[in-house]
């Protein structure tokens, strides 16, 4: 099963996905996208004209070219997951978007969206890592395992 | 560019009425016209890779915990022993390894199991050595290095709980009555 987390380039979460048989939706596999592709000119252009615009399918033009060019990238993979992880007030070094409102638009397209959503806050001490840890393979297993 | 050794395989420019040659990896770029050289207009080599999607080459990071019982040498050295066409990077944190998206997998497979509580493996979307964020071009550490110093200090209470597993409920978050809502909304006036 395709899960997404949230936030999207946590190492741990990714790592906790994989180990139970479900491929983790991660921000790298985007951004491998734009940066092995031949036609960047130069190297801090990885997020070009073209992601704002396609970033129009999940928020108005309203909204700042920052978040839309975000969500460009977030945006598939939201809608490919089958399932997602979300954990709440995670600490900037935990796995950051750099954007606060991107965070709020992401979180609320994967709850619209009427996945198993297993919403996690991040843990203070070593029991609640723990616990963490046990919750989330728990919801793991729970999972039907489309990936065979 | 050198001309191609068979010149019936190599694609005709309509425009020029040129040859065009393909390099390794970007026969894609006549239509763009642009110019493929690997120096990019900061100075910066550009790794000339395909697209991910297609040549379907991946890097992963091994981390090890700081439990670990193998050291970085042990893991690079195993690495190197299963034989696999890969990159592989020593690192301070485990290692770095780039290659087909099959024998990346494999490779994490069989590694997992020297340690399976204390290694963990994430993806990374630049190739080893990357110019654009590699250290040794740029100086001061990478920036995903200060994401991974923050998730270390969990890794040694999660591979904890991956070692000794307890069940738990997970609850569902369920919906709130209007009743409730209105009681809240009504606390926070």
């Amino acid at each position: 099963m395709k899960v997404a987390i949230f936030p999207p380039n946590s190492m741990i979460l990714a790592d906790l996905v994989e180990r139970r048989g479900h491929e983790p939706l991660v921000m790298q596999r985007q951004i491998r996208k734009k940066v092995t592709s031949a036609e960047i000119d130069s190297p801090p252009l990885n997020i070009t004209e073209k992601e704002p615009i396609e970033g129009l399918k999940y928020a108005a033009i309203e909204v700042p070219s920052g978040v839309r060019g975000r969500m460009a990238l977030f945006g598939p993979l939201i809608e490919e997951a089958d399932a997602a992880i979300i954990m709440e007030d995670a600490p900037f070094g935990f796995g950051c978007v750099g954007c606060a409102r991107t965070n709020e638009l992401c979180m609320f397209n994967i709850r619209k969206r009427n996945i198993p959503v297993l919403e996690v806050t991040y843990p203070t001490s070593s029991e609640e890592t723990m616990e963490l840890v046990n919750k989330i393979n728990e919801f793991l297993d729970s999972l039907e395992d489309k990936n065979g | 560019m050198s001309p191609l050794k068979n010149p019936e395989s190599s694609p005709k420019n309509s425009d020029s009425g040129k040859e065009y040659t393909p390099k390794a990896g970007h026969d894609k770029s006549p239509e763009t016209g642009k110019n493929n050289s690997n120096i990019a207009e900061t100075g910066c080599l550009i790794p000339q890779s395909e697209p991910a999607e297609e040549d379907g080459k991946i890097t992963r990071m091994i981390i090890l915990g700081p439990s670990a019982e193998i050291s970085n040498t042990e893991l690079v050295r195993n690495l190197h022993m299963m034989e696999f066409p890969l990159t592989i990077k020593t690192t301070c944190y485990g290692a770095a390894i780039s290659g087909e998206k099959e024998d990346v997998d494999e490779a994490i497979k069989r590694i997992r199991k020297l340690d399976p509580y204390n290694i963990f493996t994430k993806d990374r979307g630049f190739p080893p050595g990357d110019p654009r964020r590699c250290r040794a071009k740029r100086g001061g550490a990478r920036e995903g290095f200060h994401q991974l110093e923050k998730e270390f200090e969990l890794l040694d209470d999660v591979s904890k709980a991956l070692k000794n597993p307890r069940k738990v409920k997970v609850k569902k978050a369920e919906k709130i009555s209007p009743e409730e809502f209105k009681k809240i909304a009504e606390e926070c006036k």
